[in-house]
């Protein structure tokens, strides 16, 4: 099957700062897929350039199997959901009209369900709207859409947590329902992480992860208990990080541990846990930031 | 087509922008030449600019299309390409049925004296004050003309911000310049009145019709890589 979106050693540089370099991806038909990294890492480029609003200086993009960039046929089967979307100067009622005159899949049903529960006013002005209102105004559109390649970056700037978890809920119930291609780049890993089936993180530009969601969880254990026995039990591993308290210390060891292990911690009276991802991900950020500098 | 057509209106859906403002604004202008020509009549009638607003605020609009609502066109799924020419049937419609709308306006300003005042607003000596039709070429030709200008000028400063735009503004001062003294120096001021005496106002309104397809290129040219 032809992938949805697939990146060849694809770089974009500006004057001064190199925003993408060498990506190399692919995002699979009918998935989920988290694009996750540190601010200027590069996610907002990606996405731009995979809409076709922005041009790469390098490599090359196809999105259903070809080139985006001034393709009506292929920018027409996706949506593009952008932090702070630049709206001109209409009412919340008109754009999500508008909306629905360009998406082939739109739910109109769908659309005003979202409005309802985003309590969005439809004669207001967007742009006396506040911030998280008009994030909802993009997700209404977003998801309402129904488009073969949704794409979110940072969909939900503003909004509580009530209305974010509305969000992740009106996803995955309609995802279940229709299913396409989802991109969502977020800095609230842990929240979004349940949603997530396929990872893929960005560092100043670079993929430094691309794995399956489940198996990125397994990659890290915490153990902690009294500091001898941890050492003993953590000896020959892999250590990430080593913290000590008192007489206690919590140590976090790479790699899954197998049953054999896991029996012999609990006899040990050691507390084992999994790094969340979120955490994996502020390691491997940090250790990617090592690695550049000792290159 | 239908993409070109809902991107058109898309922008019509701020009818404040392009219908309530250039109307309301030329209206506006219209009765205080009115108020001002009954107060202080003038034995030769009067010759206003007024008319000039309208084609100053389809300027404006044109700008607008191409700063303001690209963003949200682009999230619309469609190409630059398609952005653009459905933008320029707007024009299209909007030059049809204003340019009409003037027109009508002219034939009322005739048939009325000058709105009994011997008031010239709708009819600008030489170029529109032939018969109704020709009127209504010229009228649509110069919508067209300012609106794309304003498009062209709104691309540029998308692309390359303020500086940008006061670099093409400066090259268009600077080829007029170079035009005028080349004229001065080789003293051809007489030639080029004999050249516009001789030039009938349908063929006026050819050059800007020829005019307005070199800016609608230009446009086209810039908006091929523009980002949002």
């Amino acid at each position: 099957m032809t992938p949805t979106i697939s990146a060849t050693a694809l770089g974009r540089r500006y004057r001064d700062q190199v925003a993408l370099d060498n990506v190399s991806l692919t995002v699979e038909p009918d998935s989920i897929t988290g694009l996750l990294g540190r601010n200027g890492a590069g996610k907002t480029t990606l996405m731009r350039i995979v809409t076709g609003q922005e041009f790469p200086t390098a490599g090359d993009v196809r999105v259903f199997g070809e080139v985006p960039a001034e393709n009506d046929a292929v920018l027409r089967r996706m949506v593009f959901v952008r932090e702070e979307q630049t709206y001109p100067d209409l009412r919340v009622g008109h754009v999500i009209q508008v909306a629905s005159w360009f998406y082939p899949n739109w739910s109109e049903e769908l659309a005003q369900q979202l409005l309802a529960d985003f309590e969005l006013p439809l004669r207001r002005r967007i742009k006396k709207l506040s911030r998280g209102m008009r994030s909802a105004v993009g997700i209404v559109i977003g998801l309402a859409a129904r488009a073969e390649l949704t794409l979110f970056d940072e969909p939900y700037a503003g909004l509580d947590a009530v209305a974010r978890q509305q969000f992740y809920d009106r996803l995955l119930a309609d995802f279940a329902e229709h299913p396409r291609t989802v991109v969502l780049s977020t800095h609230l890993i842990d929240e979004a992480a349940d949603l997530l089936e396929h990872v893929v993180m960005l560092d100043r530009g670079r993929v430094v992860l691309d794995a399956a969601a489940d198996d990125v969880r397994g990659t890290a254990m915490t153990v902690s208990g009294p500091a001898a026995v941890v050492d003993e039990f953590v000896e020959g591993r892999a250590i990430w990080h080593r913290q000590r308290l008192g007489s206690r210390a919590s140590v976090t060891v790479a790699g899954p541990l197998d049953v054999a292990a896991q029996a012999r911690a609990r006899t040990l009276r050691l507390s084992l846990e999994p790094l969340s991802l979120q955490q994996l991900l502020v390691h491997a950020s940090g250790i990617s930031a090592d690695e550049k500098v000792s290159a | 087509m239908k993409t070109l057509v809902n991107v058109a209106r898309y922008h019509m859906v701020d009818r404040v922008t392009y219908l309530a403002l250039p109307w309301g604004i030329m209206i506006f202008s219209f009765l205080v030449n009115l108020a001002i020509a009954a107060l202080v009549p003038a034995p030769g009638g009067w010759y206003t600019a007024g008319l000039l607003t309208i084609y100053v605020f389809l300027l404006i609009s044109g700008a607008y299309t191409m700063t303001r609502s690209l963003p949200f066109g682009l999230m619309l799924g469609v190409s630059r390409r398609s952005y653009y020419l459905g933008t320029a049937l707007l024009v299209a419609a909007l030059g049809v049925v204003y340019g009409l709308g003037l027109t009508a306006l002219q034939v009322v300003e005739r048939a009325t004296g000058g709105w009994g005042l011997s008031v010239h607003f709708f009819g600008v000596p030489w170029i529109m004050d032939g018969p109704w039709y020709q009127t209504w070429l010229a009228s649509f030709v110069l919508l067209a003309l300012f609106f794309l200008y304003g498009m062209w000028c709104g691309l540029v400063f998308r692309r390359w911000g303020t500086p940008g735009l006061v670099a093409f503004i400066a090259a268009q001062v600077l080829v007029v310049l170079v035009a005028v003294v080349a004229v001065s120096m080789t003293h051809s001021w007489s030639a080029v009145e004999q050249f516009f005496d001789a030039l009938t106002a349908l063929a006026v309104t050819g050059v800007l019709a020829a005019l307005a397809v070199v800016l609608g290129l230009g446009g086209f040219a810039s908006m091929r890589r523009v980002t949002v």
